[in-house]
């Protein structure tokens, strides 16, 4: 509306010395006419003729000049009709009324004449405004539909139906198809997608929100399969209907790949580092299994020459039986136990009692204590809310601090090889943890060292890769904890580690 | 049997090898004593027992090398048996050096544990016999004069009695009494019987 108005007016300011000069010319016209007129019939010139002649100057006028210079003419022609039909000339009195009625309708069509005409012309300038403004809008999107060809983003438009009505050049790229053909192919059909949840869901949220972000897998025309970063906008029109969806995916196969080769690659130094840790616990393994298998040995022996005397007594036959069936129990336990540990791999969290994790790993460090004459004090709380976590690797991380500290613990005083385990419930803004503590009284850790202990590959033990603390560190971030170390005001170090609770 | 005097002292921290391994002793026919320390041993065990020790290598407290090496230097000498789940060489020579008569590895191989024991116990038999004679040498030793036991380095020596006698500036009659003196209280038939008792002394 502005830029027409401005447009008026620009042409008015331009035109005004046409609409001067078009007048000039028709009153010029109109005077030759009259003087015709006057000059074939000097007494009696026919109004009727100069009127129609007088018309058609108007008209043309009007067609091709201004409102105003019509205007204008047809005051000045009404004059000099007026003066035609009133001798003697050049006298500006009326005196037949019916010539005042052929006056006055001249007036009026020849000022309807030019207001219509002008209108027309006003309309048509309007017109030819909205061409220029659609013209351009044209230009614009087409600029914009441009711009979605450069980006690496693909970017296509479905309409109600999934049917693509745009396809940019980076869909192309990256599924192969080319907009030609993409275009009014239902789109699922088309990439075959492979949705996180059921299409009429994702289709809810999408039509409440307005938009939805997920990840999709797609096939390419050569049916590869990509996963990409989807995010659909929903389009409305005016009266809030949903028209089209535009979907635009960016392709993260080879970051999903990384990822899951980096989650594989902290799985398998997760597990390397369970094996070290039962490694250093070799000697008190073999130790524990050994014992059983000693005796095991020994009745089975001893059973063989009872039976071999002259008059067996099967009371003590039997009773070293059950000895050995119950040896070979406690040996096969020792075996599960670290089956349990080795076998399993990355499992999903599951809530989990920390208490029963400890209760569990301390039978593990058992020999390896005794065998140092290193004392366990074990102070649970009475109860722990549960955690959400991957209960072998938890156990790892105890089983780790446990050696750690068994091992700081086995040159010092006998009355400080003392390890401590408690565990406690610690209410923060805005979780719950449940904490628990090793402390130890041993060797202690240098007090420039306590952040060092955590980095891979540091180590004070000679036969130690130093990935133990540094896993135990990951494991427990991946549970969305903390693991850190303080020494202890006189002896030795404490680990503690925090894990919130299942919320 | 010959050695249903001796005992075997078994020696572990587990009560389940204690029970098993005197079992095994037990069915054939020995007599068994078992103990859950190095300590205990020790403080209850009577020294003048005959028979072996078997001794876990990885006892808490005072290990089984410690334990050896007591009784060594205490004299109270019995011979030991090693059983160890853990057998690296340098801790097996350091303890065959101390005077083990077997170092045997767990889990066991139960004939070699027996035979071993039976060895044992023969060696202690042995060693308790010799000591027997050893002390009953000496106390015949310890019989004699002075004068006698200068005599006694001299006839072991080959001296003749008229040498002595010149020697010592007595008669020959006196020495030859005090030689036979001698050959009696150490109850020698002959200068070569003396000469070897002697030398079994340390003279």
């Amino acid at each position: 509306m502005i830029t027409a108005a401005n447009a008026s007016l620009l042409l008015l300011a331009r035109g005004a010395p046409r609409v001067i000069g078009q007048s000039l010319l028709a009153i010029f016209a109109l005077a030759a006419v009259t003087l015709v007129c006057v000059h074939f019939q000097p007494d009696d010139p026919s109004l009727t003729a100069a009127a129609l002649v007088y018309l058609v100057i108007v008209v043309l006028l009007s067609l091709n000049g201004s409102f105003t210079a019509a205007a204008t003419v047809s005051i000045v022609a009404v004059i000099l009709l007026q003066d035609l039909a009133s001798p003697p000339l050049l006298s500006l009195s009326i005196y037949e009324p019916l010539d005042a009625v052929a006056l006055v309708v001249f007036l009026t069509t020849a000022l309807t004449i030019t207001r219509l005409v002008s209108k027309m012309r006003g309309a048509l300038d309007r017109l030819r405004v909205s061409l220029e403004d659609l013209r351009r809008a044209e230009e614009a999107t087409r600029q914009q539909a441009a711009l979605l060809d450069l980006t690496h983003d693909t970017v296509f438009v479905s309409d109600t139906q999934s049917r693509i009505t745009f396809w940019n050049r980076g869909a192309q790229e990256l599924y192969g198809w080319s907009a030609e053909e993409a275009v009014g192919q239902t789109t699922h059909q088309l990439l075959r997608t492979e949705f996180p949840a059921p299409l009429a869901d994702i289709t809810a949220a999408l039509h409440e929100a307005g938009r939805w972000e997920g990840e999709l897998i797609h096939a390419r025309r050569d049916n590869s399969r990509v996963v990409v970063a989807s995010r659909w906008s929903l389009q409305r029109d005016a009266d809030a209907r949903p028209v089209a969806t535009l979907e635009t995916n960016n392709d993260i196969t080879a970051h999903k790949q990384a990822e899951s080769a980096l989650s594989q690659a902290q799985a398998e130094l997760t597990r390397v580092a369970r094996v070290t840790t039962l490694g250093e616990l070799a000697a008190s393994i073999a130790h524990e299994v050994n014992q059983p298998l000693t005796a095991i040995v020994a009745d089975s022996n001893a059973a063989l020459n009872w039976l071999a005397m002259e008059k067996p007594d099967l009371e003590i036959v039997r009773s070293t039986l059950i000895a050995i069936v119950q040896d070979s129990e406690r040996a096969a336990n020792v075996f599960t136990r670290i089956r349990a540990m080795l076998s399993r791999t990355v499992q999903p969290h599951q809530p989990c009692d920390l208490r029963g994790i400890i209760r569990e790993t301390l039978p593990l460090v058992q020999a390896e204590f005794a065998r140092h004459t290193i004392r366990m004090e074990v102070a649970l709380a009475a109860e722990l809310p549960l955690i959400s976590g991957d209960a072998v690797q938890l156990q790892q991380v105890l089983l780790n601090l446990l050696i750690n500290a068994a091992e700081a613990s086995r040159d010092v005083a006998a009355e400080r090889r003392v390890v401590i385990v408690r565990t406690e419930i610690q209410h923060r803004e805005p979780q719950t943890q449940v904490g628990v503590q090793v402390r130890d009284s041993g060797v202690g850790v240098p007090e420039g060292n306590l952040h060092r202990v955590f980095e891979a590959f540091y180590t004070t033990k000679s036969g130690g890769l130093g990935m133990g603390l540094s896993v135990s560190k990951a494991i427990v971030e991946r549970h969305g904890g903390r693991l850190w170390v303080t020494a202890n005001t006189d002896y030795g170090a404490t680990f503690h580690f925090c894990i919130p609770t299942k919320s | 049997m010959s050695s249903s005097q001796s005992v075997v002292r078994v020696v572990d921290d587990e009560e389940s090898v204690r029970r098993s391994l005197s079992g095994l002793l037990e069915s054939v026919g020995l007599r068994v004593r078992t103990y859950g320390s190095a300590q205990d041993f020790l403080a209850i065990d009577s020294p003048d027992t005959p028979g072996c020790l078997v001794l876990d290598l990885h006892l808490p407290g005072m290990s089984g090398l410690d334990l050896q090496r007591q009784l060594a230097d205490s004299g109270r000498a019995l011979p030991v048996i090693f059983l160890t789940g853990l057998a690296d060489v340098p801790t097996a020579v350091h303890a065959m050096k101390g005077g083990a008569v077997e170092f045997l590895t767990k889990p066991l191989n139960a004939p070699a544990l027996l035979d071993a024991v039976r060895h044992a116990i023969e060696k202690d038999r042995e060693a308790r016999a010799e000591r027997r004679s050893l002390d009953e040498l000496r106390r015949r030793y310890d019989s004699l004069t002075p004068r006698e036991r200068e005599v006694l380095q001299r006839v072991i020596a080959g001296r003749l009695s008229k040498q002595i006698a010149a020697e010592f500036g007595t008669s020959e009659a006196t020495v030859k009494e005090q030689r036979a003196q001698v050959m009696q209280k150490m109850q020698a038939h002959s200068v070569i019987a003396l000469t070897l008792s002697a030398k079994r002394l340390g003279l």
